[in-house]
């Protein structure tokens, strides 16, 4: 039921967020710097839930893999400017490291 | 013979769409694979993982409405989450708006419902290159739509083949993807002071045992660095 709940309203947010300005009147154009804050905010967001995964993956205290894992996803993912390598080389760097 | 013509228009319009657009196609086809098999490998069934790419359609924010369940979140902590991450669609629909503001009400209930940021980028290029109609981004629209649902129910699918019972590291792959994304959206040294300073007081927030509303605060809060640099380096 949370499940369903949760994709309903992050639906329905999402395309009113998307909807409203095209339905209701607005005045004068945002100001810069509230731009730029909303341009930082959704990667902001998705670094912040990052920090917990890396120091605490499920629960429990980082013996090392994560925090090492996360360095290469992230150097991989800008190497080679694609999701997919860097998602594939932060996992099998985890896998390998907690091998160890 | 106007009527023809403005035929022939729409469907040039509609093919350069597919021109110009389809490396962001192919693009979006790759992450969309990469959210079907994180989100089932996260425990996600196929008709869930479906309905958060056709409900929500919001690459980001489908990411983490994943994580965040799958971590116990309640429905309001999702739902936060995406409006958070999707405050930004507000600004792109009002600046496009004028070129769809003499489209009829129910038109312009499906031109926002495809509002992405790679079509608001489509739609820039285009309308400022002289384009006019709203064929060119309703058919990339309609295209990615199209793409990103396959691709999820794809990756879904495929990912069953794949999986093996739970093989170590498979947990990480959804840290692994908000990592690269990250890594992808850093433009310059401010992004990356404001992900870093995100991910640092999220990390330090989890380990005094702060709740994960506090943690998406703390997200929400970092990019007022931002304004703590000289002007120059803003941007």
């Amino acid at each position: 039921m949370t499940l369903w709940l949760a994709i309903a309203g992050a639906g329905l947010v999402t395309y009113l967020l998307r909807l409203a300005p095209l339905v209701v009147s607005v005045r004068r154009p945002a100001p810069v710097a509230l731009r730029r804050y909303l341009d930082a905010l959704p990667m902001a967001i998705i670094a912040a839930l990052t920090g917990p995964a890396i120091v605490l993956p499920n629960g429990t205290p980082t013996l090392g893999a994560e925090p090492v894992g996360a360095l290469v996803a992230v150097a991989v993912a800008r190497w080679r400017r694609n999701l997919l390598a860097g998602v594939l080389a932060g996992v099998a760097s985890v896998a390998l490291l907690r091998l160890l | 013979m106007r009527e023809l013509y403005g035929g022939t228009r729409m469907r040039s319009s509609a093919r350069l769409a597919l021109a110009d657009g389809w490396p962001i196609l192919l693009s979006v086809l790759v992450v969309g694979l990469t959210y079907g098999v994180v989100a089932r490998q996260a425990g996600f069934a196929l008709l869930e993982i479906s309905a958060t790419s056709w409900i929500i359609f919001a690459g980001a924010s489908q990411f983490v409405a994943i994580e965040l369940l799958r971590g116990g979140a309640g429905a309001g902590t999702v739902v936060l989450a995406a409006f958070l991450i999707n405050l930004r669609h507000l600004l792109m629909a009002t600046a496009l708006r004028r070129h769809f503001a003499d489209r009829p009400l129910l038109q312009r209930l499906g031109i926002g419902y495809l509002l992405t940021d790679e079509a608001f980028a489509m739609a820039v290029g285009w309308y400022r290159r002289g384009g006019a109609g709203v064929a060119y981004y309703v058919f990339f629209g309609a295209a990615l739509w199209l793409v990103w649902n396959v691709a999820t129910v794809a990756g879904a699918l495929a990912s069953d083949r794949i999986a093996e019972p739970r093989r170590l590291g498979v947990d990480f792959a959804i840290t692994a993807s908000f990592l690269s994304i990250v890594a992808l959206s850093v433009r310059g040294r401010a992004d990356a002071l404001v992900a870093l300073l995100a991910a640092g007081a999220a990390a330090a927030l989890a380990l005094a045992g702060a709740s994960l509303v506090a943690v998406i605060g703390a997200g929400a809060l970092a990019p007022l660095a931002i304004f703590a640099l000289p002007r120059s380096d803003r941007r």
